[in-house]
């Protein structure tokens, strides 16, 4: 279970540096979809089920569909001028 | 301050701190020796004193529960302030559907996403109650089913189409949920003091463990924060999407 | 590995604030946000975790078996669900920036000197 957890932490800073790098927005929310998965799998590695609950419905559902809603009506609006 | 300025600031920032947040680190119990006695006291007496056997909500609802009333207030607040921002720069003006910008590229649904979200919309919204209502049993609670219920109105999203979507989730209703959701919570703390006892003190019969009727206010509470989080969340995802189209009158 | 959690939290705060102090994008400053908070989440579940333990719910096994810190677990979900709410009031500030002042870079939003 520590190699388990160890692994999940690795590959967790590598997509954490993931969502930070991508610069354009449409893309970083799929990394941070991907963000997400990784810190749930690490929740659930951890004992955590409640936890892995909130974060995989929030990391896989509300954030993206709040980021591309937004992105779309800011395009709009940007069109609009 | 301008761009390479910040980065500078920050970069010497960071080296000149470093040293502490190691020091500090270094000083933290061993990964995987927990030493405090509050997570083993609440997991030795939970079942005994409270009759359910999800300790996570116990704690949060019960020996913890003035933390979890602030932090529903402040899911209160938040969706107060989306539905204020977006709401009042639009206007009241009632549209039962809202019309397309028109230069937007309109690009038809798929059937596969349509389909998808009409079967899974209905099991999503049944496990999310489900989740919702075995708080006390196993791993669940009213966050946790709330974003679950939430999933299943945005599926019923997908598979509907915008126009028929926001004739079902009216925002007048979902304003309703979320209210009587923190209310039920806050008025619900009150219940007990009229017997004498403190604010959120557990004075239900606390029936039998492994039921959903057990830990006797925590069932109250959750149920509050459940309609509170999955409604809250549904007013955010109606009004980000209001702001993609501009209003119109009342169209089907 | 006895510490190596808490540096990975350390880690991921690190580069979450450099993507914010850097960032020429609102939006991309909001999803490094979320970055930030996840430093956190991971810290808190690691101070709580307990080796060779279970989940603290004794739904099928009696309550003396060893099981890891609930209190920890119970701050994090909340704290998970909340920061949603907070991020989608974020960019309900974005999304108004843009209407009044017509971008959405930070470098060309600096505040008058008039």
């Amino acid at each position: 279970m520590m190699l388990v957890i160890g692994g999940l932490l690795v590959l967790l800073s590598v997509s954490g540096l993931g969502v930070v790098l991508t610069r354009e927005p449409r893309r970083q929310v799929l990394a941070m979809a991907a963000n997400g998965l990784v810190l749930s799998a690490l929740f659930m590695a951890l004992q955590a089920p409640d936890v892995a609950f909130s974060e995989i419905v929030i990391g896989s559902v509300a954030l993206p569909l709040f980021f591309f809603v937004s992105l779309s009506s800011l395009r709009a609006n940007r069109k609009r001028e | 301050m301008n761009h390479p300025n910040r980065s500078i600031a920050f970069i010497i920032m960071a080296v000149v701190l470093a040293p502490f947040v190691v020091a500090g680190l270094w000083t933290l119990p061993p990964f995987g020796s927990y030493p405090g006695p509050y997570g083993d006291v609440i997991n030795a007496i939970g079942t005994s004193a409270r009759h359910i056997t999800n300790m996570v909500t116990g704690v949060n609802y019960d020996f913890r529960g003035l933390d979890t009333l602030g932090e529903e207030f402040i899911l209160f607040a938040s969706v107060t302030g989306v539905v204020m921002l977006l709401r009042g720069a639009r206007g009241e003006a009632k549209s039962a559907a809202a019309l397309r910008i028109e230069h937007r590229r309109r690009e038809g649904r798929s059937e596969a996403v349509a389909g998808a979200g009409r079967v899974l919309a209905p099991i999503t919204l049944l496990y999310g109650i489900y989740v919702v209502l075995h708080a006390q049993t196993t791993p669940g609670g009213g966050f946790q089913g709330g974003v679950i219920v939430f999933a299943a109105i945005l599926l019923a999203y997908l598979g509907e189409g915008y126009s028929a979507w926001r004739r079902m989730a009216r925002s007048a209703v979902l304003d309703l949920v979320e209210a009587a959701g923190a209310a039920i919570y806050a008025v619900g703390g009150l219940v007990p003091m009229f017997f004498g006892a403190r604010y959120l003190e557990n004075i239900l019969p606390l029936g039998q463990p492994k039921t959903i009727t057990s830990g006797g206010l925590i069932a109250v509470v959750n149920l509050g924060v459940g309609l509170a989080v999955a409604a809250g969340f549904s007013s955010i995802a109606l009004e980000l999407l209001e702001e993609t189209r501009t209003a119109g009158d009342d169209q089907a | 590995m006895s510490i190596f959690p808490y540096f990975v939290s350390a880690w991921l705060f690190l580069i979450g604030l450099y993507g914010v102090v850097t960032s020429r994008n609102y939006v991309h400053l909001i999803g490094c946000l979320t970055v930030v908070q996840a430093a956190t989440y991971v810290l808190l579940l690691a101070v709580g975790y307990k080796t060779g333990a279970g989940a603290p719910i004794f739904a099928d096994h009696p309550p003396g078996t060893p099981a890891v810190d609930p209190v920890v677990q119970a701050l994090v979900l909340t704290d998970i669900v909340v920061g949603a709410a907070v991020t989608a009031l974020l960019l309900s500030l974005v999304l108004q920036l843009q209407k009044h002042r017509g971008t959405i870079d930070p470098n060309d939003l600096q505040p008058t000197r008039d």
